[in-house]
């Protein structure tokens, strides 16, 4: 597939990071580096799949506070009813560009899409919940990997999701 | 992100990250990635694209479903039309 690509070359986030936050007065980001990956196979073809989604953009419902833009080490998850209104939500967060996202919540996080996968019988149901959170520069990953992620993946169990699709930003 | 979809796997639930930074997705590696090389912001395409956006989320499924090798990361084949950079803190922001 990659033969076929005929864009620019990847940007080097690594290096842009580590200089963008060393220039703020930020300690060296100590990257997580690993050397293999678990994979649990899909339990059932997409079309009989139970599916989510998180973002960690900071993006939240127009009712609910904004996400702190700057954040740092900020561990706040909100559950996002899977009927929300793509045009009642608001993105704050100084790490990237979301001003196409700010028009359309669908080119950052495709919510509207995603129903109409699952109106076309291509997912098999969605669950109830959609997620935002985990934002950048958390530098306490081991709270991620032992409190905040096993939470979240235990509400993802009550939800008896098959499928989580991720979207960092 | 990649540190949750590796929790959740490892809890019996697949993940599937959709990336726009290929070499922190390398770095953390995630069970299964889609890179996609647009700007950070736009991992779906432009606003109101509604054919792109279906497309990324279609291989994203495609890839959820049929990756038997774990940290797999593959590339859509889709190029941004115009050069893009990374300027965090900039306007937009």
């Amino acid at each position: 597939m990659s033969t076929e690509f005929r864009g620019q070359a990847p940007i080097p986030y690594v290096s842009k990071l580590s200089d963008y936050y060393g220039a703020m007065g930020h300690p060296p980001y100590r990257w997580t580096v690993n050397d293999a990956a678990p994979l649990r196979p899909l339990p059932r073809p997409v079309r009989e799949c139970r599916v989510t989604m998180l973002t960690s953009g900071g993006i939240s419902l127009c009712a609910m506070p904004g996400f702190d833009p700057m954040a740092r080490n900020d561990h706040r998850l909100d559950a996002i009813p899977a009927d929300a209104d793509s045009d009642d939500f608001q993105i704050h967060d100084a790490y990237y560009d979301h001003r196409d996202a700010d028009r359309d919540l669908n080119c950052q996080f495709p919510i509207d899409r995603l129903r109409e996968l699952r109106d076309q019988g291509e997912i098999g149901s969605l669950a109830p919940r959609f997620w935002s959170g985990f934002m950048g520069r958390i530098y306490d990953r081991s709270r991620v990997v032992e409190e905040s992620a096993p939470a979240f993946v235990a509400e993802l169990g009550k939800d008896e999701v098959d499928l989580l699709i991720a979207v960092p930003a | 992100m990649g540190l949750v979809c590796r929790v959740a796997e490892e809890s019996g639930i697949s993940t599937v990250c959709i990336s726009t930074g290929r070499d922190l997705t390398a770095q953390v590696k995630p069970p299964r990635s889609l890179f996609v090389n647009f700007p950070m912001g736009n991992a779906f395409g432009r606003p109101f694209d509604r054919d792109m956006q279906l497309r990324v989320l279609r291989a994203a499924l495609a890839l959820a479903e049929g990756a038997t090798e774990a940290g797999v990361i593959v590339d859509l084949p889709a190029a941004w039309p115009q050069p893009f950079d990374f300027n965090p803190g900039a306007p937009g922001g």
